[in-house]
């Protein structure tokens, strides 16, 4: 069951001189079960986007089908809180939401919010903080004592913990160091590729993009300007450049080269690929 | 939570906008005083006269002004029905088997609605067209006469525009923590009471982390740049009452005037 948007509209503080249209007129369709990135300028209206999926925000024209469900521009969605357990949203700096004694009590308090009981709720919480891997002696330490890496690893474990069908993330690897960021990344990845989530992620970092993801949107100004394959995206970096957007490492490297002389094909896109192409071409030279 | 209206800054470029703070609080004082001479209908006559002029030159629109006087009906209804059920005096208006409304207590509480308004009106004309900041400035420079009875008055100021400069961050805040634990299948609206309890500690609790947090990178970076309190400091921004500052003061006194001679010798 994909999600779609149909048209979807919406405008902050209407009526008011602080009105502020974020979403305009937008049209998405979300492929099941693969590892959709959301990125565009600070301000072009990706978080706006986002928090649709679960209801936090609702359409101020429009529809929006998300699994089987259908919200629909000024009715009451049904159902909101079933939603918001299959629909798992991970804030940008989710840090900030930590509240409980302990780690592990915070993680199962989402679990235990949907209805689950106590022991199941603990039992979700050590399997989500597993998924995360935060080491199992930090379970019964308060959450502010924890790094700042540890604290985002338990942030998500806390979404994690609800078992949702579909991941969206705003900005996940945001202030991370690269270590934690390719640790959080692949972690998304085993998600998707093992159980099947349908992954939804906010971010400026083209690498991820390019190494992670399966299809890109790109939101300009409240509108969506592309929306493709991820390979297909970086193939044309002109386009990539156009929009202000800089191209991962090794596609710059292509285009560098290919100034330079080489002519290689705008569908090498990784490393082992790059490195033959640039060996045939300088063998074939000498 | 971005609905309030009371208290806002709204900027647009107008002949009020541009008035010296210092003059608005001090105009805003004396009108306020002015208000509360029993001056009769034709003194808030002219009070409604000048204010209404006042926001059509200050380019506010009639309906922010509305807005802003939309929480203050639920008082003005208590007080007609106090009024209506305590005042017995004045000619019987309707009588509702034996019990009678008295014109006196319509009358009081129409009064009382009027001077609301006004008040309402006045207060927001400052608040409307002056930033916070040029507020705090205003107020710091009034209370310098009292810092030789020992009035903080620079540390007052500092208080004020801090805390002012923070509260849409906190707001900001507070709903994004609401819609993070939303997230997390809390309800915020409804619930069993263990819920509810449970709902606000999850609301609360990171709220103060983060407020904490704030106060403590806000206190370092002051300090970084040599901030201490009670020092003699320059302005970035000197203000300077200019011929239109002192025409604003001098036509509320006028007013204070005519009312006082409204209410007692006319």
């Amino acid at each position: 069951m994909p999600i779609t948007f149909e048209h979807v509209s919406h405008t902050y503080s209407e009526g008011t001189p602080f009105q502020y249209a974020a979403l305009k007129d937008v049209n998405l369709d979300i492929r099941e079960g693969k590892i959709t990135a959301i990125i565009g300028q600070t301000g072009s209206g990706k978080s706006t986007l986002v928090q649709h999926l679960n209801a936090l925000l609702l359409p101020n024209e429009g529809q929006i089908h998300i699994l089987d469900r259908v919200i629909t521009a000024g009715e009451k969605p049904k159902k909101l809180k079933s939603l918001r357990g299959d629909v798992g949203l991970v804030f940008q700096f989710p840090e900030y939401q930590l509240f409980e004694e302990t780690v592990l009590k915070d993680v199962a308090f989402g679990p235990k919010n949907f209805g689950v009981s106590e022991e199941e709720a603990v039992e979700k919480a050590k399997k989500a903080l597993k998924l995360v891997d935060l080491p199992e002696d930090c379970y019964e330490k308060s959450p502010l004592e924890l790094s700042g890496g540890q604290k985002r690893r338990t942030a998500i474990a806390g979404i994690l913990a609800m078992d949702p069908k579909v991941l969206v993330l705003d900005e996940p690897t945001a202030g991370l160091d690269p270590a934690g960021t390719k640790a959080m990344m692949s972690l998304f990845y085993e998600l998707n590729a093992k159980y099947g989530k349908t992954v939804l992620m906010v971010t400026h970092d083209m690498e991820n993009v390019f190494t992670y993801c399966d299809d890109v949107v790109v939101v300009e100004d409240g509108s969506i300007k592309v929306h493709t394959d991820a390979q297909e995206f970086f193939r044309d970096s002109a386009l990539c450049r156009s929009m202000n957007i800089l191209p991962p490492a090794l596609i710059r490297m292509r285009d560098m080269l290919n100034e330079k002389g080489f002519a290689i094909p705008a569908d090498v896109q990784d490393l082992d690929a790059l490195a033959a192409y640039i060996a045939k071409q300088v063998k074939s030279h000498e | 939570m971005n609905n309030f209206t009371l208290g806002r800054y709204l900027p647009m470029n107008s002949p009020i906008h541009r008035l010296d703070p210092r003059a608005k609080i001090g105009a805003m004082l004396i009108a306020l005083v002015a208000i509360f001479f029993p001056a009769g209908w034709t003194g808030y006559g002219i009070l409604f006269a000048v204010v209404a002029g006042v926001i059509v030159l200050s380019k506010l629109s009639w309906g922010f002004i509305w807005k802003a006087m939309k929480p203050m009906m639920f008082m003005l209804f208590f007080l007609l029905v106090i009024n209506i059920l305590v005042v017995k005096t004045g000619n019987v208006l309707v009588m509702i088997g034996t019990f009678g409304i008295y014109s006196d207590a319509v009358m009081q509480t129409l009064y009382i609605a009027v001077r609301l308004l006004l008040m309402i009106m006045i207060t927001t004309c400052l608040t409307a067209t002056t930033k916070p900041l040029d507020m705090t400035l205003g107020i710091e420079d009034l209370l310098k006469p009292f810092q030789k009875i020992g009035v903080p008055s620079h540390e007052i100021a500092m208080l004020i525009s801090i805390a002012l400069r923070f509260i849409p961050d906190l707001i900001d805040e507070t709903e994004r923590i609401m819609k993070a634990q939303e997230s997390r299948g809390v309800d915020m609206k409804e619930g069993k009471l263990s819920e509810r309890v449970m709902a606000i500690l999850s609301l609360i609790v990171p709220l103060f982390v983060s407020a904490f947090q704030r106060a403590e990178d806000l206190a370092n970076a002051m300090e970084a740049r040599g901030y201490a309190p009670g020092e003699p400091r320059t302005r970035y921004k000197v203000l300077k009452m200019e011929r239109r500052d002192y025409i604003l003061l001098l036509g509320s006194v006028l007013l204070l005037t005519c009312m006082i001679w409204l209410a007692y010798f006319a």
